[in-house]
């Protein structure tokens, strides 16, 4: 009986947000619309971290990367593509699935680089990034570009094919059903299986015969593809892509809505990003400056004191019953 | 030669700084394992004291006496409410010291404003050196990074409470069992690093662009420094503060500061790659 | 009152697991004891509670009638007891010299250097003070760690396994010498050992552990040289 309450409350938390444009103005569903599509980005890194252990601080690289593409797809920068948002969004994806897996090749090798190296390395190349999109004038420099494009609707025509608030919220949904069913697929399937081992003793695992790196790297290039995604559907919504995007700063702020969500259980990641960016929202007008330092202190607590996070608990589901059978019973 | 001279006093001037704000991060890192995100906001707090003084119109070199002091309190309290509730979970110690870095940056913004605030140069003379001429402050701030370099390694390597220091990280359990206390050496150590780090700031405080950002800046090639050079000694810090220094300052003065800081990034990538327990660790 | 004592010592180290279920132990000063069982019979365990390591789940331990249950290990060892664990963990990057100073410079009331008589006991040590204790031999570390412990001036010592993959001859030597320690400075021992020699060499009373208590206690300890049927019921598998 006990354990299916993670079941209901995770089809809870769909259903709400299935039918929270019914109670939100047109505002508020474009509002939450933008958090889900934070909530996709925040769903990539649990992937990697609350899964396979592997603590990224660069995941704004692919996000950014993402909407990089998207933009330039759209504004025509890549000229023959024929501004097809389409494509831009299929780029968004294979670009940065593609750098994830680049990325992965070279740091998880051989001996590998493991924890907080790793950590280290991808903060560091965040940074980097963020410098190098900054004096890329091809890619707009400090400003980033403006004006990408909504995105449009096949059945209408013209000026009325740009999407409306609530087609938005609803493809915004549905990407974000797909990619969370996706992910919690793999979790549960035999790799994730594998992957969750991962965190613990690795040697353990390869010592049974796996091949570590590439096992990281298939996750690490999924979870580029989803950040990737994340970061098209971000730029069609507010209509800019800017350095920062790529950058150390929202690198880090993931890794906050993840913790604070629940790092080990999907679904509290993305209930994370949402939470978050909706407090942040309603209080940061009257707490003005003193919310980040909430936000911090919430943070540490989050670390120090609940490493499942606020929903982890809630929303944990149970093993996969084939996989059972191996779990001991306890004393 | 007068240019070659010029760019070789630069790089150590740069090497040294980069020392000086490395120390605490080594202390940290090396001998207790935790990865401080928090210290660059340590600098920080140490230039903001070094501000401080400088507006109640105390004179400079109290400064440098206030900011390894407060940073030291500052460290033993971080200490006793977070990081020893982290010690065994080494991932969690990097993503608590991100939260208290952030805390600590926004608290600043919240006393003092996000614009940056101008220090005095306290040296203004420039003097000369092997005859050129040469910033007299600069040549104090080398003169500070060697001297707090030696200190500590004579510290860490040349007496019991050092020894001690390092029998706890080697082998908790057994120090413990041999009379030291080893919840007293962690506070003390985290705190001594967080003093240099105060130190540094306040030190470095003169010459730069006082603001709430500053503490990032110098945090990644830090970071890059200690990778490089190797977590465990404190001549790892040396070889890697001079890695990173040496090539930022060469690559900067051809090309330029952007130029360096990627190019300099890769190096320290493709040499953290090739020895990932760094130049001077011990392969497992 | 005695020297010290466990009363009704209960640890483990899960929340339910009870490896000690109720140990009731004395020891009085000068005295060395060995206490014998298998493999995964609590022996360390005890150790380990005492040392402050394990806090029992209840129980009580006295040492010179200061209550020292659950107290912290730094604390345990200034208050005198010193201890060898199993496996000996020396400080491997340190030197000989540095590992003995390790002994001193925890204790406050000791001044921070090592005694000349450190070097004295085992004069291999001597040899090699300035040389990482790391590259010593299995016999030698053993030597390293126990000097260590004595530095710190205990007046109990506790030897877990001190014979553990130790060629024989040191074994002997080790035997040898702590005994006669003993009997010049009245040090009292607490000896877990499965290597009778030893045992019979140094102890002058033994008890037995199986499951976590005490079963049996033998005043004579040449019984464990003659008594086959008693050895073989505490220590054959």
């Amino acid at each position: 009986m006990k354990k299916s309450i993670g079941y209901i409350s995770s089809c809870g938390i769909w259903i709400a947000l299935a039918l929270a444009p019914l109670v939100l103005d047109e505002w508020g569903v474009s509002q939450f619309a933008q958090y889900m599509t934070y909530g996709i980005f925040a769903l990539s890194l649990a992937f990697i971290w609350g899964q396979a252990g592997i603590l990224c601080f660069g995941q704004a690289i692919f996000f950014g990367l993402g909407a990089y593409l998207m933009a330039l797809t759209t504004l025509e920068k890549f000229s023959w593509f024929g501004g097809s948002q389409a494509i831009g969004l299929i780029l968004a994806v294979l670009g940065p699935g593609l750098a994830a897996h680049v990325v992965g090749q070279l740091l998880f090798r051989g001996r590998g680089l493991s924890g907080a190296y790793f950590a280290i390395v991808t903060l560091a190349t965040a940074v980097i990034v963020e410098i190098i999109a900054q004096h890329w004038s091809y890619i707009g420099g400090f400003n980033g570009l403006l004006g990408v494009p909504p995105l449009v609707v096949i059945w209408r025509e013209g000026l009325d094919a740009f999407i409306t608030p609530m087609e938005n919220y609803y493809t915004i949904f549905f990407s974000a059903l797909l990619i969370y069913l996706a992910l919690l697929g793999m979790v549960r399937s035999p790799l994730g299986i594998v992957l969750a081992t991962l965190k613990d003793e690795e040697y353990r695992t390869r010592a049974f015969g796996y091949n570590i790196a590439n096992l990281k790297i298939i996750a690490f290039t999924c979870s580029g593809a989803v950040a990737g995604i994340a970061g098209g559907l971000f730029t069609t919504q507010f209509g800019f892509v800017s350095p920062p995007l790529t950058g150390f700063a929202l690198s880090t702020e993931v890794l906050i809505w993840v913790a604070v969500g629940g790092r080990g259980v999907l679904l509290a990641a993305f209930l994370g990003a949402i939470v978050v960016r909706y407090i942040e929202n309603v209080l940061s007008d009257t707490l003005g400056s003193y919310w980040l330092m909430a936000l911090g202190t919430l943070f540490i607590a989050a670390v120090v004191v609940a490493p499942r996070g606020l929903f982890g608990k809630l929303l944990q589901l149970p093993l996969p019953r084939r996989f059972r059978q191996f779990v001991p019973k306890k004393l | 030669m007068e240019l070659a001279l010029i760019i070789g006093l630069d790089t150590l001037n740069f090497t040294l700084g980069l020392l000086l704000v490395t120390m605490g991060l080594v202390v940290i890192f090396g001998l207790m394992n935790v990865i401080n995100m928090a210290h660059g906001e340590f600098f920080l707090l140490g230039a903001y004291t070094m501000y401080m003084v400088q507006q109640a119109k105390m004179p400079f070199w109290t400064a440098l006496l206030f900011a390894p002091i407060l940073l030291a309190v500052i460290g033993f309290l971080i200490e006793e409410f977070v990081i020893r509730h982290v010690y065994h979970r080494f991932i969690d110690t990097i993503l608590a010291t991100w939260g208290i870095s952030l805390a600590l940056k926004q608290a600043v913004i919240v006393i003092f404003g996000p614009s940056s605030q101008s220090i005095n140069n306290p040296l203004p003379e420039p003097v000369e050196v092997f005859g050129v001429v040469y910033p007299g402050y600069r040549l104090f701030i080398m003169g500070v990074s060697l001297l707090l370099a030696t200190g500590t390694f004579l510290f860490f390597y040349r007496t019991n409470i050092g020894l001690a220091a390092r029998g706890v990280i080697a082998n908790r359990a057994m120090a413990a069992s041999l009379g030291i206390n080893t919840r007293f050496v962690d506070r003390a150590t985290f705190a001594f690093g967080a003093a240099t780090a105060g130190l540094a700031g306040a030190v470095m405080a003169p010459i730069m662009s006082v603001d709430p950002q500053m503490g990032v800046g110098f945090l990644i090639p830090a970071f890059l420094s200690i990778l490089v050079g190797g977590t465990t000694s404190l001549l790892g810090a040396l070889l890697g503060t001079g890695i990173i220094g040496t090539s930022s300052t060469i690559v900067s003065s051809i090309w330029s500061q952007v130029v360096a800081q990627v190019v300099v990034f890769g190096l320290a990538i493709v040499i953290i790659r090739l020895f990932p327990e760094g130049l001077t660790g011990r392969r497992k | 009152m005695s020297f010290f004592s466990a009363r009704n010592l209960v640890a483990g180290y899960q929340k339910e697991s009870r490896v000690l279920n109720g140990i009731d132990f004395e020891l009085d000063q000068g005295e060395i004891v060995a206490l014998i069982g298998r493999n995964g019979m609590g022996k360390t365990t005890f150790l380990e509670t005492i040392t402050g390591h394990i806090a029992p789940s209840s129980g009580m331990l006295l040492f010179r009638d200061v209550d020292i249950t659950a107290a912290q290990p730094y604390i345990v060892a200034r208050a005198g007891i010193g201890y060898v664990p199993q496996g000996r963990e020396i400080f491997n990057e340190f030197s000989v010299e540095q590992n003995l100073l390790m002994g001193a410079i925890g204790k406050p009331e000791l001044a921070n250097k090592i005694p000349d008589w450190a070097f004295t006991i085992f004069p291999v040590l001597a040899e090699r003070r300035k040389q990482r204790a790391g590259t010593l031999s299995g016999g030698q570390q053993q030597q390293l760690a126990i000097i260590r412990a004595l530095v710190g001036s205990p007046s109990l010592l506790l030897l877990d396994e001190p014979s553990e993959g130790i060629q024989p001859s040191i074994v002997q030597n080790i035997g040898t010498t702590m005994a006669k320690i003993a009997a010049e400075s009245g040090l009292t021992i607490l000896l877990v050992e499965q290597n009778l020699e030893l045992a019979i060499s140094l102890a002058n009373r033994c008890v037995f552990m199986e499951n976590g208590r005490i079963v049996e206690e033998v005043e004579d300890i040449s019984r464990l040289r003659n008594d086959q049927e008693l050895v073989h019921r505490y220590l054959s598998a």
